[in-house]
């Protein structure tokens, strides 16, 4: 009974929804509602005022700058939370790791995975580096990390992995992304504008450009930087080996 | 009715019905969890494709490209900050499934229920 109501419900919704996407207006063309207010005027001066040739690191980073601070913050919230409920991995000496992976992976999966992942994090650094002039930005590379780490985990465990990322090491990155925010938004107001405004009113006209652009920079190195620790902290708190939590002998 | 020109609209809607009886239906609480990130990621789907333009090209400035020709930048810019609260609230829910296994030693919700009204009584 309670099985046919949920889909009846869900039925229900599901042709409402629809309904509602066969009026909403035709999908791609260039005057639909959500193209002719702010965007055109994004895309113009995006350049100009943000210094960003991508224009969605400009929108995240300049014109929503306030948002995505929120939305560092709120990532690191969630890292404080999961800390809470699980705690940190426990600090244990290295033992042999190929014995401790709960895989025992073959040698080619080791061998390939141990040339590939320092391969990602260079490509992690580029997309973090190449945010304002190429798809990419602080989140993404952080995430590409955060990735790469993860493989390296499944396949060397947990030992291997919190050495090569120790936990004071991360403890102490783990909030750069909300600083590095702050400090440059309070940047604007020591430069005489508002907060986060990139834009510094006493600066020269020629530094200017330069400047907003080492600016933006500096926010998406701290976002990946920050984002990466977060998400790899997360990762090593949920994971569990079998004897990780027992006394070594 | 523009149903078969939206179609993208309609596979979103129909990914979120999805994911809506996975969280309802499911007992297993990993899935409902997984049924919760299809539903996050049909909204991305959705928000992405109302910025979608024809012919379009990516929102990046170059030589000779003129910015009427790009895509929506601001769609894109919102799903960012929204995967990254999607990645948090998926964390947090994990952490405390773990909890609740280790705890009760099952995830079947039903049962995890009936354990906790045994233990009252």
């Amino acid at each position: 009974m309670k099985r046919v109501i949920s889909l009846l419900f869900i039925a229900a919704l599901a042709l409402l929804l629809l309904y509602v996407v066969s009026r909403m207006p035709p999908m791609g063309e260039p005057d639909i509602p959500t193209a002719v207010r702010v965007v055109p005027r994004y895309l113009e001066k995006a350049e100009e005022e943000t210094h960003a040739r991508n224009v969605v690191t400009g929108v995240i980073l300049n014109y929503r700058g306030f948002d995505t601070m929120g939305e560092v913050t709120v990532i690191y919230c969630a890292l404080a939370a999961v800390l809470a409920v699980l705690g940190r991995e426990k600090r244990g000496r290295i033992r042999d790791y190929v014995e401790l992976s709960g895989l025992r992976s073959s040698v080619i999966v080791r061998a390939m995975v141990s040339l590939v992942v320092p391969f990602i994090v260079l490509f992690s650094i580029y997309t973090i580096l190449h945010g304002e002039t190429s798809p990419g930005g602080g989140f993404q590379g952080g995430a590409v990390i955060g990735a790469s780490m993860i493989i390296f985990t499944t396949i060397f465990g947990l030992h291997l992995s919190s050495v090569k990322v120790p936990q004071g090491f991360r403890a102490s990155l783990e909030g750069v992304a909300v600083i590095t925010f702050f400090l440059v938004g309070v940047l604007g107001i020591l430069g005489g504008g508002n907060f986060l405004t990139y834009a510094w009113p006493k600066v020269s006209e020629s530094v200017h450009p330069a400047l907003v652009t080492w600016l933006t920079v500096l926010v998406e190195v701290g976002i990946g930087l920050g984002g990466a620790m977060v998400l790899i902290s997360m990762l090593f708190a949920m994971v569990r080996e079998e004897g990780a939590d027992e006394p070594m002998a | 009715m523009n149903l078969w020109h939206n179609y993208h609209y309609a596979v979103a809607m129909v990914l979120f019905c999805v994911g809506l009886y996975t969280v309802i239906m499911r007992r297993n609480i990993i899935k409902k969890i997984i049924g919760l990130n299809i539903m996050e990621t049909s909204v991305f789907l959705f928000l992405i494709s109302i910025g979608y333009r024809k012919g379009g090209v990516a929102p990046i400035h170059a030589e000779g490209l003129d910015p009427s020709r790009m895509v929506n930048p601001l769609p894109q810019s919102l799903i960012l900050t929204g995967i990254v609260v999607a990645v948090s609230v998926t964390a947090l829910a994990l952490s405390m499934v773990i909890l609740l296994y280790r705890q009760f030693g099952t995830l079947d919700v039903s049962r995890l229920f009936r354990e906790e009204t045994e233990e009252a009584d």
